[in-house]
């Protein structure tokens, strides 16, 4: 069994105003297997977010591990911790953040072209065929303020997958869209998992875990306990069972 | 209550607030220093005059001379002339006046002459403004060569001619109301009356002739001139009015008074785009109270007064401390003013109303806040909750697709777009590159075309290797024809041209004769630049300047007849030219040779010449100037030079000044600038990481950015400082006789040395300020 993610005793502390410190992360220790499914849960505060943006090396601990692909990443420069986000990760975030200079297509591209070996028609050819996949694809020349949070949303996924990462991360990406969007945009993550790339999202959303894995759920600062499921198929129709299966175990462990 | 408000918002934009308290304290300063400077110009001139008394005729005159025609004539206009007075001047070549170990004063292109001191008017002064009274074996001499030589009381010159020798001791400098100025070519030496007359009598002077007028009250100074050209009294040389006196002393003062407040204005525009910058920083921080201040209900003006107070606070303490430094730096300026016009600048007067320019300068900034806080009144609650909604992404604007970049990397590229999509923000400093660059390259031009030999064009004088003046002698004649045979045998001249200046009458609009100067000669040997038209090349034919063509002078223009008599006829001459000219009151004409000499009213003859190439020309003038030791030989560049005097050292120190201010100013507001936008891009920064650029890569896009911004700026810069400056310097110099200024252009200096100067300082403050260190967390920015 190989780990994509391996992290032990990872603490987080903030410091806040002069001396008066706050314990984000408690010693929490994760790993996630390559090509998984995973979803975070737990209450606003408990320190979800937080979670994600350390193992991804966007944020520093304050002290423990986070092993990324066997590679320890608290202690790679700058510039390497970029290089790994630019080829190896992908981000969708909860509020979107797309670059406000650039229509759709082109901050779908921009990951991609920032390396000096990019081929501009391929990387063109292969933002299309991903706008295809996601039915954004008349969208391409417009201005981000064009597109409904749907249809933005999507274009951050294809962002995500332009440079083929090995894993996507996702702060609440459907935290802000429609239920009918979430339902697609999860349809749409459900393929890319299945094509092999690893997923980590979090999410407040029982309909959207229960469409992973695996649910982490977090209570202050801890991992307190799992759930493991089977990979979701829709062709078994069987996402009631599950939803409901996941409702009981969050509210067995105080959700 | 306010004050808290004032005082917080002065903490959160410290860089800032310095900044614009900085530029409003330079350009207060400037205005005050130029303010007072002026003031204290016209208040001592005044003093200056009341002691001086100088003429408001004066004749020169060389040659047969009659008192008892004078005396009667000025008894006839008693009505008009208060008093008249004779001063006999003695004219000395520079090269017969020695001083210190072996210099003399020759080469230089001022007149020299001895003289006593008048009995009724025109005194010459000493520092203190008293009137000289040189004991024997003393002189006083002329504050021109005082500076020039750097003579002290104390020293010694020897005046040596012939069988004449005598050493003087200098007890004095000689303030001369009228000959004060390197304009004015002629310089007066006070000496004892013994002396005088010793040199008179034994000495080598050729004598020439100072009739004064002074007036009455109600004299009318036209009549008087007509009437003594109708009378046919002694005329045979050039006649100032007092009005000329006057603004020959202030010249200088007056143009580095003019570059100054252009240059405080500048700095006044300057701090109104830093407000301007400050303000769209603070409301885009301050939107959401705004708005909650507007739903809370406090009144529009309430909100505004807040801000307002701030800028209330700022200028007025610019004002003071702007104020009270100017007391300081005003003496850097007066320095010219006390050495030629008053050594005593007490007085209040000046510092009382020098008080204007920071009450102007504070009316001026807060008028120009209240016009900038009206977009307060724009800002709904709606908007204050959607903020930067209104830069970004706007629509209808360009796209510059990724795809279609062939020539930039993509972070470049990335930084171009972006200086195109906001170009409402990088306004600002591109306007600020763009003024600071026209600080450095104005002066830089007006000072390289003052020192170049193109400057001779504004002076009536066709380019030309070298030049010889013979001025009134004697043997003024024998000379002329002796040097023209020499140079028709000299090798090394490869061509040469002759000019005679004599008087002439010349016939006014109100149909009376005047005197004018008139240069006769070959004129397509060494061609001028004529504004209009063309050089008078056959019979019948003149060119003016153009302060003579002007409404106050002839009123002609190209076409026109112009009527002169010469022995006794009367001639129509066709003006075929109009020509700049700041030389002589700017007040010249030129015309064919064939109108002859006025015999009895030679001035003076112009040898000019171009040599053969390779000649050693400092060599040859040496020659010619011991050959001809009367005569003045000067290469034009010395010409314009000696001309100018002091201006051209005046220049200098503004382009310094200019260039120091405009680099403080640039590096100030780019790091303010960037400062600004890097902060209000935090977040566009924190996704540009987040997808994987490095700190690096973000910086050379905002690198790119600011650096075009930087390179259009002084472009466009020095495009406006060579059109827009030309224009500014025209207008100002054509009331000298210089209607169209050119600037001379030292490529390598206004193309090159200027700008990289420019782009080395500001690129490296934009180098240094786009290091965006961030050392936080990206989630600090990103979270949701
Ligand atoms: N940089 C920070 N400064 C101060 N407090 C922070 C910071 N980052 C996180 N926190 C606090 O840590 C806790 C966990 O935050 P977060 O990871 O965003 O929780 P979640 O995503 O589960 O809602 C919250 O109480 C939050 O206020
Ligand atoms: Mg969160």
């Amino acid at each position: 069994m190989t780990y994509i993610i391996e992290a032990r005793n990872m603490n987080k502390k903030v410091m806040l105003g002069k001396g008066h410190e706050i314990h984000i992360l408690k010693d929490v220790n994760l790993e996630i297997e390559e090509g998984e499914f995973v979803s975070v849960m737990g209450a606003s505060g408990s320190g979800k977010t937080t979670l994600l943006y350390n193992i991804s090396g966007m944020d520093r601990l304050t002290s423990g591990s986070v092993k990324f692909n066997g590679r320890e990443i608290g202690s790679l420069k700058e510039e390497e911790l970029a290089k790994i986000r630019l080829k190896s990760m992908g981000f969708i975030f909860h509020d979107i953040n797309l670059l406000k200079n650039l229509s759709l297509i082109d901050n779908i591209m921009f990951p991609a072209l920032v390396s000096t070996e990019a081929n501009k028609n391929s990387v063109n050819h292969k933002a299309k065929k991903l706008m295809k996949m996601t039915g954004i694809d008349k969208l391409a020349n417009h201005n981000i303020n064009q597109g409904s949070g749907g249809q933005l949303q999507r274009a951050g996924i294809c962002r995500a997958l332009i440079n083929d990462p090995d894993i996507i991360f996702g702060d609440e990406p459907t935290g802000a869209l429609d239920s009918k969007s979430t339902e697609e945009i999860m349809s749409i993550l459900g393929e890319i998992n299945k094509s092999g790339t690893t997923i980590m999202l979090v999410t407040h959303d029982v309909k959207v875990a229960a469409k992973t894995e695996r649910i982490l759920f977090m209570v202050d600062g801890n991992i307190v306990s799992h759930k493991k499921m089977r990979k979701y198929d829709a062709q078994q129709n069987d996402s009631r069972e599950r939803e409901e299966d996941l409702l009981k175990w969050l509210v067995e462990n105080g959700f | 209550m306010f004050l808290k408000i004032v005082k917080n918002d002065f903490i959160r934009n410290k860089i800032s607030t310095i900044s614009v308290l900085l530029f409003i304290t330079m350009a207060v300063i400037l205005a005050t220093s130029a303010v007072n400077n002026v003031t204290t110009l016209i208040q001592s001139m005044a003093k200056l005059e009341e002691r001086a008394v100088p003429a408001d005729i004066a004749q020169m005159h060389t040659g047969e001379f009659d008192q008892a025609e004078i005396d009667r004539f000025t008894l006839q206009y008693r009505d008009h002339i208060a008093m008249q007075e004779t001063m006999i001047l003695q004219n000395v070549d520079g090269s017969n006046i020695h001083f210190s170990q072996n210099q003399t004063l020759a080469g230089t292109i001022q007149d020299i002459s001895f003289v006593v001191q008048n009995r009724k008017f025109d005194f010459i002064l000493n520092l203190d403004n008293e009137k000289l009274d040189v004991k024997e074996g003393f002189v006083a001499v002329p504050i021109y060569f005082m500076e020039q030589h750097d003579l002290k009381i104390g020293d010694t010159i020897t005046v040596k001619s012939g069988g004449y020798e005598k050493e003087f001791v200098i007890s004095d400098y000689a303030r001369d109301f009228e000959m004060n100025s390197s304009l004015t070519s002629s310089k007066r030496f006070v000496i004892n009356h013994n002396d005088f007359h010793e040199m008179f009598v034994i000495g080598p002077g050729e004598m020439e002739y100072l009739i004064e007028f002074k007036l009455n009250k109600n004299g009318d100074a036209d009549t008087v001139q007509t009437a003594y050209i109708e009378a046919g009294l002694p005329a045979n040389g050039p006649s100032i009015r007092g009005k000329m006196f006057l603004l020959f002393n202030a010249m200088s003062d007056i143009a580095v008074a003019m570059v100054i407040i252009l240059i405080s204005i500048l700095l006044l525009i300057i701090a109104f785009l830093c407000i301007r910058l400050t303000f769209l920083a603070s409301i885009d921080e301050d939107l959401r109270e705004i708005g909650v201040m507007k739903a809370m209900g406090i009144s529009k003006e309430d909100i505004k007064k807040v801000y307002l107070n701030k800028y209330r606070a700022i200028s007025l303490i610019a004002g003071i401390i702007g104020y009270l430094l100017s007391l300081a730096t005003v003496n850097l300026l007066n320095g010219n003013i006390k050495l030629y016009i008053s050594s005593d600048l007490s007085g209040s007067l000046n510092y009382l109303l020098s008080l204007i320019a920071p009450l102007l300068v504070y009316f001026i900034i807060v008028m120009y806040c209240k016009r900038v806080l009206k977009r307060i009144d724009k800002i709904s609650a709606v908007e204050a909750l959607r903020r930067d909604s209104i830069e970004h992404g706007k629509n209808g604007k360009h796209h510059f697709p990724l795809i279609k970049n062939k020539f930039f990397s993509i972070n470049i590229y990335m930084g171009l777009v972006d200086v195109w999509k906001r170009f409402k923000l990088y306004r600002l400093l591109f306007v600020i590159f763009i003024v600071c660059t026209f600080i450095v390259i104005l002066p830089v031009n007006i000072f390289n075309t003052m020192t170049s030999p193109e400057f001779s064009t504004y002076m009536g004088i066709g380019k030309q290797d070298m030049r010889i003046d013979l001025r009134r002698t004697d043997r003024i004649t024998e000379d002329f024809i002796k040097l023209q045979q020499e140079l028709e045998n000299d090798n090394d001249i490869e061509k040469f041209a002759t000019y005679v200046t004599s008087s002439y009458p010349v016939k006014n609009e109100e149909g009376s004769w005047n005197y004018m100067n008139i240069e006769i000669g070959d004129f397509s040997a060494f061609p001028l630049n004529y504004l209009e038209g063309r050089g008078p090349e056959r019979e019948g034919e003149i060119s003016l300047s153009f302060a003579n063509a002007a409404k106050d002078g002839l009123n002609k223009q190209v076409g026109d007849e112009v009527t002169v008599r010469v022995g006794g006829r009367e001639q129509s001459l066709t003006v075929t030219g109009i020509y700049q000219d700041i030389t002589n009151g700017g007040k010249t004409a030129k015309a064919n040779a064939n109108l002859g000499v006025n015999e009895k009213a030679v001035l003076w003859y112009i040898v000019s010449m171009d040599m053969v190439d390779g000649v050693n020309i400092p060599a040859k003038m040496d020659y010619y100037q011991n050959a001809y030791s009367t005569a003045q030989v000067n290469d034009i560049k010395e010409y314009t030079q000696q001309t100018l005097g002091n201006i051209i050292n005046q220049m200098g120190t503004v382009v310094i000044g200019g260039i120091a201010i405009a680099i403080i100013i640039a590096v100030l507001i780019t790091a303010l600038f960037l400062r600004m936008l890097l902060s209000k891009d935090i977040s566009q920064i924190a996704i540009m990481r987040s997808v994987g650029l490095t700190l690096k890569q973000i910086n050379h896009q905002y690198m790119a950015g600011t650096m075009m911004v930087l390179v259009v700026g002084i472009i466009l810069g020095v495009v406006i400082a060579n059109l827009l400056g030309e224009f500014l310097v025209s207008m100002a110099m054509s009331s000298m006789g210089a209607a169209k200024i050119e600037f001379v252009h030292i490529v390598w200096q206004t193309w090159l040395l200027c700008p990289l100067a420019l782009i080395t300082t500001v690129g490296w403050t934009i180098f240094m300020s786009c290091k965006v260190a961030v050392k936080d967390d990206l989630s600090v920015v990103l979270r949701s």
